[in-house]
């Protein structure tokens, strides 16, 4: 009983930060058609940026937080800009420049940062939840996850910018005929899936150890997210993040934390074979 | 179906096999030795990954990213033979691919179902997920775990008859000279399947699917035969590259060993052309293992800009309009004095 309870406490804890991870990707997927395999080492750039501004200038952490969260955007328009833009007609090319950032990236924080795992300072003390203390690290994390998902479904829903994402995600040639500039669409979601990125690496650098490789796991665990709940569904991408985040927290308190990297995705894989489109997705 | 070629065309078309194969065959005789012996012999076996991912993905356009679980199967079928079963390796290669080809129908299957990117990030998933099963309780403690699985590699039992001196330098020839054979023949394989009857259609599936159902093409059969035709190159090179490097570790089903390297090659190669991705094979190999010399640790940093620039300067792929170029210069070489 005491068990089921940590599963559902931490299952939920981990989902919403999946689910902010996950929109950002899935924002990406849906405007580009294409996968951004450097999304993954943006989390890591926002949480090393973060590190080294407060423990080489000195700065308090929410405001090294917002820099790196800024910075991270920045850098997730230039990436963009340099390797998505000019191959977009090439989806297997781009498959290959993302992922060329990407081990850029890692090398570079492997020779600048080295191989050392790093951690950002906790947030002190602790709130009971359900019974079981969860650190203040956590309810910052949750509270700030689902603020953005929310700040993101009333973006794309109420917004002009918001609606044109919309639109070319659905089509990129009628958005066209609407007098939607797909490019300049496409700076403002790679500009705003970085600032994504990086806010999920900040928050969570304290609580994850973060390793030049550490851009990965959690690049597979949003592939798969996404996949799952269907691409451009941001409910389905919600119900999705909660399954993952409460398979993966019922595998590590039962089966260990080795195969909870595994079950979800093999699981993922058993859904999309009985439904290809994800849980909300639809055919074409 | 395709134009009649030129006899000039045709004579280019069996000479530049004809003498790819003949120098992979003579550099040992050149004085081929050593470090690079060992480099050649795993750019040889990478060969088959880039061919078995060209010419199912480069031509079907399905794009199969599951070419580490299918090569990792075979791998640890033949280890797992040998460590358990004492099965010698040389006999184990073939239960080894039979069993990498009946599971690489894991990621096949959906592929009927699913198409575009959906696809490829589901093939995908299978080797990070055989991976993880691999390195975590209890699994580690039979598959060896991070560690890896050990047991004499191939030919060894042979090998340790000879002098000691004698050892490691039969061994680095020998194995080149096996995984030498199997490119040429995979080369020779892929390059009459791709340029048949069979490879049109595949190209035809690749361009749009429904209307290659409407002209008449099997889609279902061709698309099992060249997924078959993959699957066995990538068996085959897992297995002979266990066979030959033990210990077995996971590193053979991760993404970035056993994918990055042909993925790269086929892109800039140009898709579904055979010629290019088999060319860029060797070409970057050279490129990346210069770069050491030439700016040290920063190699993987210089290596990736430079993919990216291939990359962007020409999506088609390089190295295949690279070679067109050539090949029409020198067809025109010989065909000019006779107009």
């Amino acid at each position: 009983m005491e068990e089921l309870k940590y599963i559902l406490v931490f299952g939920l804890l981990h989902s919403s930060t999946y689910l902010a991870f996950s929109l950002g990707f899935s924002l990406i997927l849906g405007v580009a058609k294409i996968p951004n395999l450097a999304y993954g080492v943006l989390y890591v750039l926002s949480g090393y940026v973060a590190y080294e501004l407060m423990m080489s200038v000195g700065l308090p952490f929410y405001v090294a937080a917002c820099l790196a969260v800024a910075l991270t955007g920045v850098a997730s328009l230039l990436v963009g800009e340099a390797t998505i833009r000019p191959a977009l007609k090439n989806p297997v090319g781009v498959f290959i420049t993302t992922m060329s950032v990407a081990y850029i990236l890692e090398e570079y924080f492997k020779m600048s940062m080295g191989l050392k795992p790093v951690t950002l300072p906790l947030l002190p003390g602790t709130v009971s939840v359900a019974g079981i203390p969860v650190s203040n690290q956590w309810i910052l994390v949750v509270s700030v996850s689902l603020a953005m998902t929310l700040a993101l479904v009333l973006f794309l829903r109420r917004t002009d910018t918001g609606m044109a994402i919309r639109a070319v995600a659905e089509s990129w040639e009628e958005s066209l005929r609407l007098s939607i500039n797909p490019l300049r669409v496409l700076r403002v979601t790679l500009l705003l899936t970085g600032l994504y990125a990086g806010m999920t690496g900040v928050l969570l650098a304290p609580l994850k150890a973060l390793t030049p490789s550490a851009g990965w796991a959690p690049l597979f665990a949003a592939f798969a997210i996404v996949i799952l709940g269907g691409v451009g569904s941001i409910v389905g991408t919600a119900i999705a993040s909660v399954i993952y985040g409460l398979v993966e927290q019922a595998v590590t308190f039962t089966l260990g934390s080795g195969l909870a990297r595994v079950v979800p995705l093999l699981l993922i894989v058993v859904v999309l074979l009985l439904r290809p489109h994800g849980i909300m997705g639809r055919g074409e | 179906m395709f134009a009649r070629a030129s006899i000039a065309k045709k004579v280019l078309r069996l000479l530049h096999g004809l003498l790819a194969a003949l120098a992979l065959l003579l550099l040992p005789l050149l004085g081929l030795r050593g470090y690079w012996l060992d480099v050649l012999t795993r750019v040889n076996l990478f060969l088959l990954l880039t061919l078995s991912l060209d010419i199912y993905s480069g031509t079907t356009l399905y794009l199969n990213l599951g070419i580490p679980f299918i090569a990792g199967s075979a791998a640890y079928t033949l280890a797992l033979l040998n460590v358990y079963q004492k099965v010698p390796l040389e006999v184990a290669i073939a239960p080894a691919v039979g069993v990498a080809i009946l599971l690489s129908f894991l990621i096949f299957l959906p592929s009927l179902r699913v198409r575009g990117i959906y696809f490829s990030i589901m093939s995908l998933l299978l080797p990070i997920i055989a991976a993880g099963i691999v390195t975590s309780q209890p699994f580690s403690l039979y598959l060896g775990g991070e560690g890896g699985l050990s047991y004499p590699a191939l030919l060894y039992s042979y090998a340790r008859t000879l002098p000691a001196r004698e050892r490691l330098p039969f061994l680095q020839l020998s194995y080149y000279y096996i995984s030498a054979v199997a490119a040429v023949v995979a080369y020779a394989l892929t390059y009459k399947l791709a340029y048949s009857d069979l490879g049109f259609a595949m190209r035809a599936i690749g361009q749009d699917e429904v209307l290659a159902e409407g002209t008449g093409i099997d889609t279902f059969r061709v698309k099992v035969v060249s997924f078959l035709v993959s699957s066995a190159l990538a068996s085959v090179a897992g297995a002979l590259y266990a066979a030959m490097r033990p210990p077995l570790t996971v590193d053979i089903l991760i993404p970035a060993n056993t994918l990055v390297p042909p993925l790269t090659a086929v892109v800039v190669g140009g898709m579904g052309s055979i010629v290019g991705p088999a060319i860029a094979n060797y070409l970057l190999m050279l490129i990346y293992e210069l770069l050491w010399d030439v700016v040290g640790r920063w190699r993987t940093v210089i290596y990736m800009v430079i993919l990216i620039a291939m990359v962007i300067a020409k999506p088609q792929g390089v190295i295949f309009s690279l070679y067109l170029k050539a090949r029409s210069y020198v067809t025109n070489k010989i065909r000019a004095p006779r107009t």
